[in-house]
Parts: structure tokens; C-alpha cells; sequence
């Protein structure tokens, strides 16, 4: 059972951090990026070109790969975002999809269609109270939990953090107290940019990087933000860690007198759970109706 | 001046004629259909290959009696939607005279009632499904059918004493096959752990977590890509469940071997022999592509596949129909995987298996593996 929870985490972990970032965005700009999968692809490549290519140390290749993403993300924002959200919120929705396609191609065309590993091989493992994690795991879940600390910090107990939350409450009354809500938009989608790449590393570090990858990653950040409630961040982050755990649920334990669930099923019964939710909850499991973020 | 180009139009205008009566003259068109793209691409990108250095030793040593080979390549992504699509195209858009794919066996499927009713050859190099053995009377495959690979598997199994076998399956066409007829080979009450994933699913844990409170002597991971496969042994390895692998073609690739050295040092593997490695093919294929992405048997029944297809063009001529009852009748052809030919259902007949393993990152073979022919 405790395996369970960790195999939980692990998983979780991962979407959290897409998803926390994506929800920051959805909050402020109400845009949808359809190429986020891509982003955080691309930012865990580029780790593995650097320390598989160039055999960079893994620290350097980690934050030249959350550099790339950070670009990446500036780039996605000015020419396929900010020029179109203002007009309509949905027309985002297809240049990203756009954006998605071109990057596809080009991740075929720099890094091939094999299966990349950023550090290939087996991870030691230890046991943690009759669960077997590696230190690579131990070390990712750790670091997602402490960058989710500061986001926390940031947000709650900064001035920077306090503007931010305002533009998500509301946009027009932030921008009248005098706070640059376009400025902030930037900095938000790069932020969630960067978190992206941040989960494409962490997916490369564990598992391995293929390029039909991307769209599972982008649905199952929107699964957990839209689960949350919109623009509710912390609510996301829940999200993104209780379809890990129902995932693992779904097929670890026994159902019904004793019978598993077939693995086929396990991602259809973790997103039939958020629908139940949401038909009984449709403002998300923590929307309040007013306050976000 | 002006008669000087007249004649010369009226020339030009011949020769436009000449070349519009197609069927006769001009380039002979190939189709190619595969996964060019996404998981499954290796296969695709090393069966391309191997066409194209056939087509390219064709065209160079004058073609099929004075007419070139020029080769029309679809990507179909290893899916049956993308396959059809991309079968329609090359039989009613660019009227190839055969077809060389798919290598996925869900986009032989999926292209087999198409080509079959334009009447147009198709052989495919890797796939393996044995529901291709009734695909088509126009359907070919110089890879020897799954039903086999799971006999010779079973016998394996049964030879080293193994019997509760742990499998856990992708959910495509091919590892569904597999499943299904090792099932019925290796004896149902023999499997004591049997899971489908869907496509592509590449967190284990949980699974492997069960694995745990499971006794078995042999685990099987029956992926589609060798990107599934390496997560799947990995995170067995993971849990320290130690057992014995064993797998079929997929796990045949260099690539698996980088990803997860550890994890699949010492697992078995039942594929057709490293047909064309070590050889003169070999060092061709290498020369010109620079190595094979997954392995270079796959280029070799690619390449194979065009040299046949190109011998049955020659002899008979570009009809679908002749070429058809042309490779049923053939006598055995000396390609670089062996001496085949084909029985009724256009299976492939005299290719043996072979057992492999890893060893240090390294695919070595271990011996071979007798087979009866299909019954």
C-alpha cells in the first residue's frame, strides 16, 4: 500500500508541476496553450542533449534545459499568444495548437524518434517504510515539493506574489491600482513555461523521452487544472496528485470482491472519477465561486 | 528558323505523348508505407532504408529493363486510420504498381482491403500479426508470422522448465496477436499474471508493485516500442523483482540496450536470426544510412522485399495481377535473410528463429530455435 502512495507521488509529481504553472496562466491571460506538452518535452531534450551530446555535468544541463525552456516559453508568448489573446480568448487555442505541430516536427527532426534517456540505466533503489524508490525519485519528489514551497512564498507572503493574485482576481481592477498586469502576464507564462521544461526533464531523468509524448502531458495538466477549479492554483496541484493516486488505485488494489481492474482502464477510471466530481462539484473540487489563486 | 521549331515542338510534343502512355515506359512507381514518425518510427525509418538501397542498386545498375524505380513514401505513424489514408493515396493518387509495407501489422491491416481491391502486390517486411496470414490474396510478408514466433517461444519455455509466466501487453494490434496466440501455446493455466495497457503508457509501478505478492519464473513485457519496453523492465528492476525476461522482436534493438542496460542484461529474446548482420549488406547500409535504429533485420526483409518485388516486375511485368500470381508460384528467392518463398496465404516459408540475449548492453545470439513449418 505505502508502494502505492509513492508510485503516486512519483507519477504526481510530474503533473504538478505542469499543471501549477498552467493553472497560473489559465488564471491571469484564461488562454489555452495546447503546446505546453511540447515545452516541457523540448526543455527535457534539450537536458539530454547537453549531458548526453555535449557531456555537460547533469547540474549545468538541468539549467540550460530550464534556460531553453524559459526561452522557449518568451518566444511561444510573444509571437503565438500576445498578439491574439486580447482579440479573442480562443484564438490562442489555435496558434498554440499550431505552435504544437511545428514544434512535433522539429523535435523529429533535432533529436530523432527514438526513445531518449537523459541518464540511461537503473537507479538505485532504497526501501522507505516497505517501498522501493530510488534516489533520483526521493530527489525529484523532494525538489517539486520545495519548488512548490516557494511558489507558495512567493505568492502568499511577497509584494510581487500579492500583484500577481490580484490580476487573477481581477484583471481590470489590478491594472487601475496601478500593477503592470501585461509585465506580469510575461513573467507568468515564462514561469509556467520553465515549470513545463521542468517536467519534461524530471520525465527524461526517470523514464525516457519520445516525441508522441506531448499530448498526454497537456491533457492531463488541463484534466487536473479544470479538476481544480479554474485558476485555482493549489487546487491543480491537489488535482494533479489525486489522479496520480486514483491512477494507481484504479489497478494496485483488489475492487469488488477481489477482482483488479484491467491496467486498460486506468486512466478512463482516475478522469471518470473528476467527471463524477465535477457534475456534483462543476466549479472544480476547490473553486470557490469568487476567490482564486 | 520557325520549320527548325516547329519540328523541334513536334518532337517534344512526341515524346509528351510517349510518356503519357504511361504503363510501358517511364518510371515504374513503388509505394512505401510505414511509421515514419512517433514510437515506432525506428522501424520505419530502418525499413525505408533498406528500400531505398535496394531502389537506389536497382536504378544504378539501369533499372527494371530500362525503366527506373522511383519510390513514393507515405508515413502512417503505426496506426490503422493513418495506413488507409496513406494507402488510398499511393493506389489512386500516385497509381503505384506495389506497395513494400506496413510494418506496423495494424497498418498492413488496415491498407490490405484497399490494395486489395485496386488489385495492387503489397508486401510487408516486419509485420508479424497472424491475422495477416488471412489479410489478402494480395497481401505478402517475407516476416514470419507470430503464430510461429509463439510456438518456438513456448517450446523455449517448456525446454527450460518455466511454467508461470508473468506478461503484461500493450494494447495494439501486434501485442494483442502475440498475447492471444502464446495463450493459446503456452497454455492459459501457464500465465499466472496477464495485464493490457494502453498504448504508449509508460509508468509500470503500480503493476510491478503487484508483481511483487506474484510467483512466476519468467516475465514477458509484450510492447509494441522499445520505449515501453525499457520503462516496463526498468521499473520491475525497480521494485527488485529479479526474474528472468524473455520478449519477442521489439526488444531486438540496440536502442533498448542503451536505455536500460541493466535492467534487460540477461533477457531472452525470440526473433527471425540478425538476418544481414556482420555481412556485405551490412556494411552497405551502414556506409550509406550510418547504422540501423532499431536493427538491421529489419532492413534486410525491407530490402529483401524490393529485390523480390523488383525480380517479379521484371519476369512478369507492372501488373498487379501477374505479379501476384507470379510470388505465388516463384521458386524460393536468395535474399539476405535466407532462401523464402511463399505459401497459399502469402506467408513467408523457409525462415528459422533464433534465440538471442543480452549481454553487457549487447544483443548475442544464443542458438536456434527449430520451428514447423504453419500447419
Amino acid at each position: 500500500m505505502t508502494q502505492l502512495f509513492v508510485n503516486a507521488l512519483i507519477a504526481g509529481s510530474l503533473a504538478a508541476l505542469i499543471a501549477g504553472g498552467l493553472s497560473l496562466v489559465y488564471g491571469t491571460l484564461g488562454v489555452f496553450n495546447m503546446a505546453l506538452g511540447q515545452m516541457a518535452l523540448l526543455g527535457g531534450y534539450a537536458t539530454w542533449w547537453l549531458h548526453q551530446e555535449l557531456h555537460l555535468p547533469l547540474l549545468i544541463s538541468i539549467l540550460g534545459g530550464l534556460g531553453f525552456g524559459a526561452l522557449l516559453s518568451w518566444f511561444t508568448f510573444e509571437v503565438f499568444v500576445e498578439p491574439f489573446w486580447k482579440r479573442h480568448r480562443f484564438l490562442p487555442l489555435v496558434t498554440t495548437i499550431a505552435l504544437s505541430m511545428m514544434l512535433d516536427g522539429i523535435i523529429l527532426l533535432l533529436f530523432e524518434e527514438r526513445p531518449r534517456s537523459i541518464l540511461p540505466g537503473l537507479k538505485k533503489t532504497f526501501d522507505v517504510m516497505g517501498a522501493r524508490i530510488s534516489l533520483v525519485q526521493i530527489t525529484l519528489i523532494v525538489l517539486t515539493f520545495l519548488l512548490l514551497a516557494l511558489f507558495a512564498y512567493i505568492l502568499h507572503s511577497t509584494p510581487f506574489g500579492r500583484q500577481i493574485r490580484a490580476v487573477v482576481q481581477h484583471p481590470h481592477a489590478a491594472e487601475s491600482l496601478g500593477i503592470a498586469a501585461p509585465k506580469l502576464n510575461r513573467i507568468i507564462f515564462i514561469l509556467s513555461g520553465s515549470l513545463a521544461a521542468c517536467g519534461g526533464i524530471y520525465q527524461g531523468i526517470d523514464q525516457n523521452l519520445s516525441p508522441t509524448l506531448a499530448f498526454g502531458i497537456t491533457i492531463k495538466a488541463y484534466a487536473a487544472i479544470i479538476a481544480g477549479g479554474k485558476g485555482h492554483l493549489w487546487g491543480a496541484i491537489l488535482c494533479a496528485y489525486l489522479i496520480a493516486l486514483l491512477e494507481q488505485l484504479a489497478i494496485g488494489v483488489p475492487w469488488f470482491g477481489g477482482a483488479y481492474i484491467s491496467a486498460g482502464y486506468q486512466q478512463t477510471v482516475a478522469l471518470a472519477v473528476i467527471i463524477i466530481f465535477l457534475l456534483l462539484k462543476p466549479n472544480g473540487l476547490f473553486g470557490a465561486s469568487l476567490r482564486s489563486a | 528558323m520557325t520549320k527548325r521549331f516547329l519540328s523541334l515542338l513536334s518532337l517534344s510534343a512526341l515524346t509528351l505523348a510517349a510518356c503519357e502512355g504511361g504503363g510501358d515506359s517511364g518510371p515504374i512507381k513503388i509505394g512505401y508505407l510505414g511509421p515514419l514518425t512517433g514510437d515506432a518510427a525506428p522501424y520505419g525509418v530502418d525499413t525505408l532504408n533498406g528500400v531505398k538501397l535496394a531502389v537506389d542498386e536497382i536504378n544504378a545498375a539501369g533499372g527494371i529493363k530500362g525503366r527506373m524505380i522511383e519510390l513514393v513514401a507515405e508515413d502512417s505513424r503505426c496506426t490503422g486510420a493513418d495506413a488507409a489514408s496513406a494507402a488510398q493515396k499511393l493506389v489512386n493518387v500516385d497509381k503505384v504498381v506495389a506497395i513494400i509495407g506496413g510494418q506496423c501489422s495494424s497498418e498492413t491491416l488496415a491498407a490490405a482491403p484497399i490494395v486489395e481491391a485496386a488489385g495492387v502486390v503489397m508486401i510487408s517486411p516486419v509485420s508479424s500479426s497472424p491475422d495477416v496470414t488471412n489479410a489478402g490474396d494480395f497481401v505478402f510478408r517475407d516476416y514470419p508470422s507470430d503464430a510461429l514466433k509463439t510456438k518456438a517461444m513456448a517450446a523455449f519455455l517448456r525446454e527450460e522448465g518455466l511454467t508461470k509466466l508473468a506478461m503484461i501487453s500493450e494494447n495494439t494490434d501486434f501485442a494483442q496477436a502475440f498475447r492471444a496466440s502464446l495463450k493459446k501455446d503456452f497454455g492459459e493455466e501457464n500465465i499466472v499474471f496477464d495485464e493490457v495497457v494502453d498504448p504508449g503508457t509508460k509508468d509500470f509501478r503500480t503493476l510491478a508493485t503487484r508483481l511483487k505478492d506474484v510467483e512466476f519464473d519468467i516475465f514477458f513485457p509484450n510492447a509494441q516500442t522499445d520505449a515501453v519496453m525499457a520503462a516496463m523492465m526498468q521499473q520491475l528492476r525497480e521494485q527488485g523483482l529479479e526474474q528472468q525476461a524473455i520478449s519477442h522482436d521489439v526488444a531486438d534493438s540496440v536502442t533498448l540496450g542503451e536505455l536500460a542496460p541493466e535492467a534487460v542484461e540477461g533477457m531472452y529474446i525470440v526473433n527471425v536470426p540478425t538476418a544481414g548482420e556482420g555481412g556485405d549488406f551490412e556494411a552497405k547500409f551502414n556506409q550509406k544510412f550510418g547504422g540501423a535504429q532499431a536493427t538491421i533485420a529489419f532492413a534486410a526483409h525491407a530490402y529483401d522485399a524490393m529485390g523480390l518485388l523488383a525480380k517479379a516486375i521484371e519476369t512478369v511485368g507492372a501488373n498487379g495481377t501477374a505479379i501476384k500470381d507470379h510470388l505465388y508460384s516463384m521458386t524460393p528467392y536468395a535474399g539476405v535473410v535466407g532462401k523464402f518463398s511463399f505459401d497459399r496465404n502469402g506467408d513467408v516459408v523457409g525462415l528459422s528463429y533464433s534465440l538471442k540475449t543480452f549481454k553487457e548492453g549487447k544483443i548475442e545470439k544464443v542458438k536456434d530455435i527449430a520451428v514447423n513449418s504453419m500447419p
